[in-house]
């Protein structure tokens, strides 16, 4: 597996590969915590400005921007207010913030100290999928040894701000990467969403002010700081700043993470070059699914020749979305059928119940694509699919019911000829055994 | 307080409404009707079922209207193509899954989302799919469960938790897997059956009614309960004669109570049509014979004659019967004869709270949005469960302060801003320490805790703005009831409202009807001919020897303890099968209606006893019509004064009785007297850590409950059958104790 | 034809048993509450979950008899909260509980035919136990880890770049 940035120098990825990265020591040796200490000299909307400034936009998946978010929190508010740090990385396709977590925890710890500074926070949740508990172990160590380095807990360097950090575990709930499903479950529910209004930033975790963001957003953060906004904005294009991790798996030479300036062009040298190239050389690109399973997916010719850059606008420009950055490069040798219906039984199984079109559309779209793979598809089966998918589309209470919808519908108008294999045998049976 | 009004476009119509209210609402007063399944009022927003979509102008997607507020100038949408579109898809996926088995389902033709569907939903049905399914199974003696019809709506889980404080029903498993159930399957709780009221669909089912008819052969009779204080308005559903089911839905009745009712009120009707109903009046010819079946007429002839005889005649009335009844009473003791005493049997006689009466009775709407509640004593939770709902909403979506006054600890307990725990029987130091802040240290010391907590409730209350209420249960004797009602006077600048924990149905109407009575015990003791409408208590009961008593007449429906001990015993109609009123503890007099005729030879009580005073020769003028006794209720009772049944017809806006208010009562003696008793408490005692379990008086087997199977159940134990697919009447014996194979299977055959 | 949902939590007998615990790990439990706000201790539920799991193999009736009294729940919360996470086992599993993930890129690297390799190895069916309670093999949805597909975890601990030889290595090296 690949670890490394390309066309830029590595910023996110600075420790990737420095040894005990991970440790206080190192991470102070190569500059950690000097953003701190300039952002400590600043005021809170010298900070906010600066994040502003960088057109940083949040990296979880629905790129929200993160000065932004940060300016909604009241500065006023009588009640505490809340850093979560959102590592519930679970999109299909996704593992960038992982290796974030094993190998710069303190940029992280760092990242949220600058952001509780700015926002009178004095208490930050780090909230990790269940399954990442040999990182919590990390991030407690990392904690601790910040802690004895006067970085977290009371009078930070002296100075009278206070912050304290904790690691906490969700137990296997996609749900839960969504902001408010993941204060739900901090909050020892179940993982359901919440309702928008109140935002978290004015009511979040506890009915107090609330910040959630991803791994990925926060670690930028100190760099931001480090290099000015302005300048980190400049990495990248003027809406897209900086540069962004992407992670690659699937049918590709290299699978790995890749950092990557915003604007990078372009995508068909990416995939096929940067990459590695397909993973086996006689099978031809079929599709990509560029932004985590949750997105449009695109077909070879929407990709090769058509200089698509990867950056928010460029990948909307091409038919799809750069979400949370999971490319899942598939071959010629895939059923996109198959691969649905793979992706439908995902959703099915992570949608958490509480509204009606997601809970209730996702399983009979698995029966149906059950239905198709056993044999019994119908030529009137795709127009089925679509009109679900589009009763699921923006009637659900949130947005994991549109993300489903969007996999759905992508895969079936782009991929007709896939599907009409198997609607035209109407009922003889086109599918194989087993997926 | 006015609200600011606003302009919101609806359709293209205009309209003016409050700024803030639910747009869900606003469209639907208005009459363009939106469907909606997991809207419910009063209760957390979900915004879950997707029904209720609009579009808003310069809103992005349709939005559920459900958790829109109203704001100035919002244009919306409620038919459009799209939205039709939406709503036919949400009824569809909502279909997917269900089982659509109407024809068999105890819902069908009450059930919201046949109707939902019937209006907005489609013709066609796409999915062809394997359903999911759930087989029918029992959550606990009366409450059946049938998973697969489920739209997870989540009203159940969200009335247990709001309403009942309980969290006994709650979501279960991810995605389309979710089930509303408990841990284990089996549901402990006070089985209040509210998440059976408000489901709606045939998910959650009245399992004592289960099967025995559709609903659209049932007539609906509109009516007062017959259980606590409270009064809750409920639809008695009959059929033939026969009472098969109660309920508070409201498209049958709307009343104080909403579809809120407790297990007593909505499960507890079996007693009507019992068998072991008396059927024919009883006379016993000769003390030590046996009670022999005769007529009306000879037993009214018999009872008559021997009444005459008597040196001394008395009456005890109890509190659960009608005001007409006790109406009639009072006067057969005033008219019949001279010098007939009468008396109430009533678990604590509130004469002297009514005597000092110094502020109105909060109604339970007062409750749920007052701003400081004061329960000194009582079990709300177990007594009068509308209350305490009212009580906990008030607390939870109102945000008002709780002082809860206890010996016991209690559900309510865990809600209160500040439990007063004191030591037991000690609750009426506390409204002495109210009364004479000077005694307030003496006070703690017998309560046991610190002066600190009497000085933190009255500075909560001194510094309430909106309602203060003030609640006492039965612990509060005479002096000390006096003292209470006489608080108000006390903080004159203060909305101080009082809420008498009453014991029964009619406790506040009896009081009413029987001014001058005396105590059960000096009644009986001091006749030598007793009638008695209902039965006395067990202590009464023990103390009464009425095998002594040259003549007893008892008018009961079953043969108690009382009638098995009366020379003629007639039998009396139940709430079910008379006219009449009850005044309930907001003092709100509300009509109880005859649902059925009167089984067997049953007449209701007031005749029996009008029927007896004419042998006597004293005529009423009743011609056997409710509405004339109320009539003359109303002529001889202040506070009912001018009241007509006309006037209480509709049960949405009940009728207060104007009980006299007494302000400024010099009430210094009682308070002195009640200082003397609180001296003599004991000093140090262990207080009660306990907290007694869930449904302990709810569940208790009494006459009327007892005619209920599933109460045995529930009062041995509910103990959990290893078949849930099977009622576990067939599974247990009414002690709990497990059936043997040979037994249940000739039960279940 | 209707596919018939089994709800384990149905068939639990609750009893009044309450699990005991070592002090170490009744100190480990406290030791999560400190870091929520006082009157928010429910926050701590998840750890504690992992806990009781790790302690008694799954959530057993005792260990959410503990649990409700510890936090002042009903068992009914509890169950609400431990049913909707799919890392909390409702019944017991085998002493090596194996995940395979079975999202896209794994599938797509060849999960199906690993799965249907190991499960045939065993005796067993997805979702089973073998006989001896030693393993369970459960599919699951993406654990994270895509750029090393396919993977699985077992317990908590992740193999990537599985292969058919790595994985015949691996269950033989399981004690």
């Amino acid at each position: 597996m690949e670890i490394k940035a390309i066309g830029c120098e590595p910023l996110q990825l600075k420790r990737m590969h420095i040894e005990n990265g991970h440790t206080l020591d190192v991470y102070r040796q190569t500059g950690g915590y000097e953003s701190l200490k300039k952002a400590m000299n600043m005021t809170s909307d010298q900070i906010i400005d600066e994040v502003k400034a960088s057109a940083l936009r949040g990296r979880g998946g629905a790129g929200f921007p993160t000065g932004m978010k940060w300016s909604f929190v009241p500065r006023d508010s009588p009640k505490p207010k809340y850093i979560v740090c959102n590592a519930d990385e679970s999109e299909p396709g996704t593992f960038k913030d992982r290796y974030l977590l094993e190998r710069d925890p303190h940029a992280l710890i760092e990242g949220m100290l600058i952001g509780a500074f700015a926002l009178g926070v004095e208490t930050c949740y780090i909230y990790y999928r269940g399954e990442y508990k040999y990182l919590i172990e990390i991030m407690d160590r990392a904690i601790e040894e910040a802690r004895q380095a006067n970085l977290v807990g009371k009078n930070i360097l002296g100075s009278d701000f206070n912050c304290e950090f904790y690691t906490h575990t969700g137990a296997g709930a996609y749900i839960c990467g969504e902001e408010t499903a993941l204060l739900s479950s901090l909050e020892g529910f179940r993982g359901h969403p919440r309702m928008k209004p109140p935002f978290p930033a004015v009511e979040g975790l506890y009915a107090c002010p609330t910040v959630v963001n991803n791994v990925e957003t926060l670690t930028s953060v100190p760099q931001i700081i480090e290099m000015g906004g302005k300048e980190w904005q400049e990495l990248g294009t003027e809406k897209s700043g900086g540069t962004k991790l992407w992670s690659v798996s699937g049918h590709v030479k290299k699978p790995g993470v890749y950092e990557l300036p915003m604007g990078y062009h372009d995508m068909e040298k990416f995939i096929l070059e940067d990459c590695g190239g397909m993973l086996r050389d006689d099978k031809k690109l079929k599709a990509c699914i560029p932004g985590g399973s949750s997105v449009y997916a695109m077909r070879a010719d929407q990709i090769i020749g058509k200089n698509v850059t990867l950056d928010y606008e460029g990948l909307v420009e091409a038919g799809s979305m750069v979400g949370s950055g999971g490319f899942i490069v598939i071959d010629e040798t895939v059923d996109m059928v198959d691969s649905t219906k793979n992706l439908t039984e995902f959703y099915k199984h992570e949608s958490c119940g509480w509204c009606t079109p997601c809970r209730e559309g996702t399983d009979w779209l698995v029966k149906i694509f059950d239905r198709i793979w056993a044999g019994g598809g119908r030529p009137e089966d795709a127009q089925l699919i679509l009109d679900l998918c589009d009763n699921i589309e923006g009637k659900s209470f949130c947005p994991l019911g549109d993300a489903a919808a969007w996999a759905i519908q992508g895969a079936v108008k782009r991929f007709p000829e896939d599907f009409k294999k198997h609607l035209l045998q109407n009922g003889n049976g086109a599918g194989t055994s087993g997926s | 307080m006015a609200e600011e009004l606003i302009k919101v476009t609806i359709d293209g119509q205009e309209f003016e409404v409050e700024k803030g209210r639910p747009l869900i609402d606003v469209i639907n007063e208005k009459g363009f009707g939106v469907p909606s399944f997991c809207y419910y009022a009063d209760l957390e927003l979900q915004a879950s079922c997707r029904m209720c979509l609009v579009r808003i102008e310069k809103m992005p997607k349709l939005q559920a209207s459900c958790v829109i507020r109203c704001t100035d100038g919002m244009e919306v949408t409620t038919k459009s193509e799209e939205i039709e579109k939406a709503q036919r898809a949400m009824g569809e996926f909502l279909l997917a899954n269900h089982p659509l088995d109407c024809p068999v389902c105890d819902r069908g033709g009450e059930c919201e989302l046949q109707e939902v569907i019937f209006d907005w939903g489609d013709v066609e049905e796409r999915f062809d799919e394997p359903k999911n399914a759930h087989p029918e199974k029992f959550l606990s003696p009366i409450v059946a469960n049938d998973q697969q019809r489920c739209i997870l709506c989540k009203r159940c889980t969200r009335v247990c938790h709001e309403w009942m404080g309980e969290d006994a029903i709650e979501a279960g498993n991810r995605g389309s897997n979710t089930v509303i159930g408990t841990y284990g399957g089996w549901l402990n709780c006070s089985q209040c059956g509210n998440c059976i009221e408000v489901c709606p669909t045939g998910t959650l089912l009245d399992g004592v009614y289960r099967h025995e008819t559709r609903p659209w052969e049932l007539d609906q009779t509109i009516t007062t309960c017959t259980y606590c204080s409270d009064g809750c308005q409920l639809s008695v559903g009959s059929r033939a004669d026969e009472v098969h089911r109660i309920v508070a839905r409201d498209r049958y009745v709307n009343g104080i109570n909403g579809e809120f009712l407790c297990i007593k009120g909505r499960f507890a009707h079996g007693f009507v049509n019992h068998g072991d109903r008396i059927k024919t009046p009883l006379i016993r010819y000769k003390k030590g014979g046996k009670l022999i079946p005769s007529t009306w007429d000879d037993a009214i002839a018999f009872a008559a004659e021997r009444i005459k005889e008597s040196k001394k005649a008395g009456v005890v009335a109890t509190s659960r019967l009608t005001n007409e009844t006790v109406h009639t009473l009072k006067r057969f003791a005033d008219e019949c004869r001279d010098g007939t005493s009468y008396a109430v049997s009533d678990t604590y006689d509130l004469a002297p709270f009514f005597e000092n009466l110094s502020a109105p009775l909060c109604t339970h709407k007062e409750i749920r949005f007052a701003e400081t509640i004061v329960v000194i004593g009582g079990d709300v939770d177990e007594e009068q469960p509308l209350t305490a709902k009212q009580i906990r909403q008030a607390v939870r979506n109102g945000g008002a302060n709780l002082i809860l006054v206890n010996d016991t600890p209690s559900r309510l307990s865990h809600q209160a801003s500040q439990f007063i725990h004191v030591n037991p029987g000690t609750v009426e130091a506390f409204v002495l320490a109210l009364a004479d802040p000077s005694a307030a240290d003496m006070a703690a010391a017998k309560m046991g805790i610190g002066r600190a907590e009497i000085d933190k409730a009255r500075e909560t209350a001194n510094a309430t703005k909106g309602d203060l209420i003030i609640m006492f249960g039965k612990e509060l004797g005479a002096e000390a009831q006096a003292v209470a009602a006489n608080l108000p006077s006390r903080h004159e600048n203060r909305n101080v409202k009082l809420h008498p924990l009453a014991g029964y149905c009619n406790s506040v109407g009896a009081s009413d009807m029987m001014p001058g009575r005396k105590p059960v015990a000096d009644v009986v003791a001091g006749s030598d001919a007793l009638l008695i409408a209902g039965s006395l208590s067990d202590e009464e009961f023990a103390a009464a020897d009425l095998a002594s008593k040259p003549f007893v007449a008892v008018q009961e429906l079953f043969l108690t303890d009382t009638a098995a001990a009366a020379d003629v015993v007639f039998p009396a109609a139940s709430f079910a099968e008379s006219d009449g009123t009850y005044t309930n503890n907001d003092g709100f007099v509300q009509r109880v209606r005859r649902a059925i005729d009167p089984v067997h030879q049953a007449k209701p009580d007031w005749m029996i006893t009008s029927l007896l005073a004419s042998e006597l020769g004293a005529d009423f003028g009743y011609s056997f019509s409710a509405s004339a006794v109320f009539r003359s209720i109303a002529e001889s009772h202040e506070a009912y004064e001018g009241l007509r049944y006309p006037d209480l017809k509709d049960e949405t806006r009940p009728v207060r009785v104007k009980h006299k208010l007494v302000s400024g009562a010099d009430v210094s003696g009682a308070v002195a007297s009640l200082r003397d008793r609180v001296s003599q408490f004991p000093d140090a005692a262990d207080k009660i850590t306990e907290e007694p379990r869930v449904g302990h008086k709810l569940h208790r087997v009494t006459t009327m409950t007892g005619k209920t199977p599933q109460f045995h159940l529930l009062a041995n134990g509910n103990p959990k059958p290893d078949d849930l697919l099977v009622s576990p009447l067939f599974q247990f014996n009414p002690d709990g104790s497990p059936k043997k194979e040979e037994e249940s299977e000739v039960a279940a055959g | 034809m209707a596919t018939v949902a089994t709800d384990y939590t149905n068939k639990v007998k609750v009893t009044d048993e309450v699990a005991e615990f070592p002090e170490s790990v009744v100190e480990e439990m406290r030791s999560h509450l400190t870091k929520y706000p006082k009157d928010r201790s429910r926050s701590a539920l998840i750890p504690l979950l992992f806990v009781i799991q790790r302690e008694r193999g799954y959530i057993d009736n005792p260990g959410v008899n503990f649990l409700a009294q510890f936090l002042n729940l009903e068992v009914t919360d509890i169950w609400e909260t431990a049913t909707f996470y799919s890392m909390f086992n409702m019944h017991p599993v085998g002493k090596y509980h194996i995940q395979m993930c079975k999202t896209l890129s794994c599938k797509i690297l060849g999960e199906p035919e690993l799965t249907d390799h190991i499960c045939s190895k065993l005796g067993i069916k997805p979702g089973e136990t073998t006989k001896d309670g030693k393993f369970t093999v459960t599919r699951v949805e993406c654990l994270g880890s895509c750029g090393t597909a396919p993977m699985m975890q077992i317990g908590f601990e992740y193999h990537e770049n599985l292969t058919k030889e790595k994985l015949d290595d691996l269950i033989d090296s399981l004690e």
